[in-house]
């Protein structure tokens, strides 16, 4: 199962439940919508809002949590 | 995966321990609180606490946000379900959490249309797809996932969607730190700060914990090598006499915040002058509610709920867990009648809740083995 899909189990949980954002690289920019396609650890892909953390660009890496980007990994993507 | 194994590195954790082990005074007790479910969560996956020594203590906080819904909440959010064209949305954990009577997955089996969401933005959509039905929201988490709703309402009022409300729950971590810091019933060190609330927030609104409760705060990534390394500057600031606020998560947290996201914050919600949270109780501007320019969108507003204060079943001990205060193998029905498939407590509920931590992980027995 893709982490797009909504599924919750035992385990691991729902990965919005918990206050823990996770790092997706960015795969297209949609500048006039506010949105991008990124992409998870897994290669799982989930169109993201990005009004908090605009400009954003191909390559970087978000921090996203909700479907919304809140901030940028410094340490991974290109260079910012 | 590139810059995730590097921070998994298990030699590096040997070194990390080993200068821990240097830093700590053997004649003192070292009681550290990780504030976020997530870390508590790293911590027991990881077994990042056998490799501390025997004096260093971690003892798990109330961020977790699944945790800290009372019953009463999830009693007025199944009564929203309940209503007739409603489709009633949530984070799945939130499904499994028990209200007084039943959870919203029980209402669901019933016949309500409750439906799991990753994002608030999914909740819209599905209000823009279903334009005869009434979608409601039911938001619930720290600062890091309350921008998120900021943004889908934003979205709503400007796209002119009236079929969609939001029944908001969403919390914010500094009044409950200050109430634990304010109880007899808690003496702690120091704390493992939040670190994607703090991406949100910034560092700042933790410097009360150095200036008013003289107690050093590092605010923490999730990988087990920052948290051992946030262990580190904890006790290395007790061993300098240093109080302050630190930052380990540095190439992720500004000091200073996502200011877009505060701003986006300020113009949505409002504090409410108190919220009940699940274990502690009515604290003070403890919670947010949709401000009056989105009064409009307030599920609460719009459906009529029970609004009833519900006491926790007499037997859960969750709120001493949420406080620190015991150890959830201290609890009476831990691992027995409360089960995650069986929850009587939210912190058995989420995975991020203590008690599943210990739970899932195998830390059922009463003694840590030190390795």
């Amino acid at each position: 199962m893709d982490s797009v899909t909504p599924h919750c189990d035992h385990t691991t949980g729902c990965i919005t439940c918990g206050d823990e954002a996770i790092a997706m690289e960015v795969l297209r920019v949609d500048e006039e919508r506010g949105l991008a396609l990124c992409a998870d650890g897994d290669g799982a892909h989930s169109t993201v809002e990005t009004a908090l953390v605009e400009p954003v660009r191909e390559g970087e890496s978000l921090l996203v949590h909700a479907g919304t980007a809140i901030g940028r990994d410094s340490e991974r993507g290109v260079a910012a | 995966m590139k810059f995730v194994e590097e921070f998994r590195d298990a030699g590096l954790g040997r070194v990390l321990a080993g200068e821990i082990v240097a830093a700590v005074d053997p004649e003192r007790h070292y009681k550290l609180m990780e504030v976020c479910g997530g870390h508590t969560h790293s911590i027991y996956k990881y077994g990042v606490d056998d490799l501390l020594p025997e004096n260093v203590e971690l003892v798990h906080g109330p961020g977790c946000p699944v945790c800290v819904i009372p019953m009463g909440r999830v009693d007025d959010g199944i009564a929203i379900a309940r209503e007739e064209g409603v489709i009633f949305t949530c984070f799945g954990d939130m499904m499994r959490v028990p209200g007084s009577e039943q959870s919203l997955l029980e209402a669901k089996a019933e016949g309500a249309d409750v439906r799991m969401v990753y994002s608030p933005l999914d909740a819209l959509r599905l209000a823009k797809a279903n334009p005869d039905r009434e979608v409601v929201f039911f938001a619930l988490g720290f600062e890091t996932t309350a921008p998120s709703t900021a943004l889908t309402m934003k979205r709503a009022k400007a796209e002119g969607v009236t079929n969609f409300s939001c029944m908001c729950n969403h919390v914010t971590i500094v009044p409950p730190l200050r109430a634990l810091l304010d109880s007899p019933d808690l003496r702690l060190d120091g704390f493992i700060g939040p670190g994607h609330v703090s991406t949100v927030v910034g560092a700042r609104p933790f410097e009360f914990i150095p200036a008013d409760y003289d107690k050093p705060v590092v605010i923490s990534g999730f990988e087990p090598l920052d948290i051992l390394q946030s262990v580190l500057m904890i006790v290395r600031q007790l061993g300098d006499g240093r109080r302050e606020v630190e930052n380990q998560y540095t190439r992720v947290v500004p000091y200073e915040g996502n200011l877009r996201a505060l701003e986006v914050m300020a113009e949505v919600f409002e504090l409410r002058p108190h919220f009940e949270w699940r274990g502690l109780g009515f604290i003070s501007q403890s919670a947010l509610k949709l401000s009056d320019a989105y009064a409009e969108l307030d599920a609460e507003l719009r459906f009529a709920t029970p609004g009833v204060r519900v006491a926790d079943p007499k037997a859960c001990q969750c709120g001493e867990v949420l406080k620190g205060v015991i150890k959830p193998w201290e609890c009476k029905v831990f691992g027995t009648a409360c089960t995650p498939e069986h929850a009587i407590g939210t912190c058995m509920v989420s995975p991020e809740g203590a008690c599943a931590a210990y739970y899932n992980y195998g830390r059922i027995a009463r003694d840590r083995e030190v390795v």
